[in-house]
């Protein structure tokens, strides 16, 4: 077991008092906290906490035991600090979310910027969607992430925003593919294929899509193109250059895809540099503009989802 | 064991459940002692003490109270959207406050019954883990200090810094405990059994049909609930009544990660969750 951070949820679970409130602080749900807990109870062979008559309270041994944990845990996380200085680099690591379909040639970019930018630290991207990065940021395993808006969590920060304009990909033999740009009305009839884990981005889609004239057949959820190379639907994204498939851009660019980098709460100072790379590398090779670009949409309110309906 | 997580991601939302037989008491769970923010749900808690002042005698609940136009809590149903004041009885107020969340009735509501009043009623139940914090008015306040806008805010940046979305700022209770005290009503447990009645007749007039009530879409199944939205947040707790006289009570509270006003799915999830753990318990 990793020992250190079962300490230091005992001392979040001390000072609160409250399993409840010890795994909002946590960003983690209850069960895994009461369960990580009682490990750690077996480990020392000790019981922590009173958990009788639904108050929660320290026995005798957690009170002896928190100064020391507290200790530990302050030690460890100024030693993690210390190494993260720099002075030499070695071990400090900044651990970054990218969207999966960003494209091997931006993250490469993203990771040269970086190296030039910062030689102290090594980047360590991760590909996952924008849920699995709020996710991953709110139990700590992510330092920053890249995601698309919107998307929202406790105490997450944001970024300067940017737009991407995505195009559709078509297989080649569909007779849209012949002409040079597409109209979303004109996709009628065709299913389409939307990222997992981006719900945000794709209530927005759809609702784009519908207000254009296309409501799709089916949607699809999928990591890859390969029910567009099959022709049985199509999908959005920036230009992809894959035999097989055609890329055209979308009449009118309806859809604008904004992204922005995360963090919760401080930015470390890694976290800043690479913000500014990424801003940078995802204008320069990724092909998105400033937010100022994008229409703002004005929210109509209705009763049903009003304020405390 | 159904995959709740999967049903909720596919919705765009986390979600946390329990649905409880009232007459045998299993349950099904899934992260049901996690905090979490009632929103609306808190007028729950409000009508139960209402009823046991009117039991004590403390209030008379055929009152009228007058209730001035520029005295109201913004709010998009009832009372709170109408322009002239209004002259009305302390019951009709909780009939609008549970019908349609009426927020100005509610906080009428609490100015009689007092919030200090319904906490200690919650602590006497042993509900340690639910808790009101402020008013409609005083939540209100707190969305308009964190955002800069009377609007509900739809910007990320905005959603992430409201307090009112975190469970130790605000009014808060857990799953379980929700459902507990959804029980105690059923049971006339809660206040009189006069009061529970009426309780019950109230929570069953609940007009919104798209999240609890959208999953059981039976002509011989009753549906009562209560509703809670704030930016992100959907919630619904209820009892669910079959024509074979069993009952559950059943709350869904869900957080998603999209941050427009109108997402059907999160909205329809409640039902579809609540049903696939009432179809459990019934089989």
């Amino acid at each position: 077991m990793d020992l250190v951070k079962h300490l230091r949820y005992f001392t979040v679970v001390a000072e609160e008092l409250h399993f409840g409130n010890a795994a909002v602080r946590l960003g983690m749900a209850q069960p895994p906290l009461s369960q990580r807990i009682r490990r750690l109870e077996d480990e020392l062979g000790v019981r922590l906490f009173d958990r009788s008559n639904r108050r929660v309270r320290l026995t005798a041994a957690g009170q002896a035991l928190l100064p020391e944990a507290q200790e530990i845990v302050a030690r460890v996380e100024r030693l993690r600090a210390l190494a993260g200085r720099g002075e030499g680099g070695e071990g400090a690591v900044l651990r970054v979310g990218v969207p999966p379909d960003l494209g091997s040639a931006v993250i490469a970019a993203l990771i040269d910027g970086f190296r030039e930018a910062d030689r102290g630290v090594r980047l360590a991207p991760a590909e996952m969607w924008s849920t699995d990065q709020v996710a991953g940021l709110a139990a700590g395993t992510l330092d920053v992430g890249v995601v698309r808006h919107p998307v929202a969590a406790a105490d997450l920060s944001f970024g300067p925003v940017l737009v991407q304009r995505p195009g559709v990909v078509l297989t080649e033999s569909d007779p849209l593919a012949e002409r040079p740009s597409v109209h979303l009305a004109d996709l009628a009839g065709r299913r389409l294929v939307l990222f997992p884990g981006e719900p945000g981005l794709q209530e927005e889609t759809l609702a784009e899509c519908r207000r254009h004239g296309f409501v799709p057949e089916e949607v699809h959820e999928a990591q890859t193109l390969g029910l567009v190379i099959a022709g049985t639907a199509i999908a959005f994204g920036p230009r992809v250059e894959l035999p097989g498939l055609r890329w055209r851009p979308l009449l009118g660019e309806p859809l604008a895809w904004r992204v922005s980098t995360a963090w919760r709460g401080e930015a470390g100072p890694a976290a800043e540099v690479f913000g500014a790379v990424a801003v940078r590398v995802l204008k320069e090779n990724a092909g998105m503009t400033d937010d100022g670009a994008a229409p703002v949409r004005r929210v109509r309110t209705r009763p049903a989802t009003g304020f405390l309906a | 064991m159904t995959d709740f997580d999967g049903l909720f991601r596919t919705a765009g939302v986390t979600g946390f459940l329990h649905a409880v037989d009232l007459d045998t008491g299993a349950e099904i769970a899934h992260g049901a002692d996690q905090a979490v923010v009632t929103a609306s749900v808190f007028k729950v808690a409000l009508l139960v003490e209402f009823f046991r002042q009117a039991d004590r005698g403390a209030l008379d609940p055929s009152e009228r109270v007058r209730i001035v136009a520029d005295g109201h809590t913004p709010g998009p149903t009832g009372v709170s959207a109408m322009a002239d004041d209004v002259t009305i009885s302390l019951r009709d107020l909780a009939y609008l406050m549970i019908a349609v969340s009426d927020n100005t009735a509610a906080d009428t509501l609490i100015g009689r019954v007092g919030l200090t009043a319904v906490n200690t009623m919650l602590a006497s139940f042993g509900l340690a883990g639910t808790w009101l914090e402020h008013d409609c008015a005083g939540l209100f306040a707190s969305i308009v200090e964190d955002a800069g806008q009377e609007d509900m805010p739809t910007d990320p940046a905005v959603v992430a810094r409201l307090r009112v979305l975190d469970p130790a700022r605000t009014n808060r209770s857990t799953p379980r405990e929700t459902t507990r005290l959804l029980g105690m009503i059923w049971r006339d447990e809660a206040a009189s059994p006069e009061s529970c009645a009426w309780m019950r007749r109230l929570l069953g007039l609940q007009v919104w049909p798209h999240r609890l009530a959208s999953g059981f879409p039976y002509d011989d199944v009753a549906v009562s609930g209560k509703t809670g939205t704030l930016p992100t947040l959907r919630n619904e707790a209820g009892v669910v009544e079959y024509p074979d006289g069993s009952r559950y009570a059943v709350a869904v509270f869900t957080r998603s990660y999209g941050t427009a006003q109108n997402q059907p799915r999160a909205d329809a999830v409640i039902g579809t969750a609540a049903r696939v753990a009432v179809e459990r318990l019934r089989s």
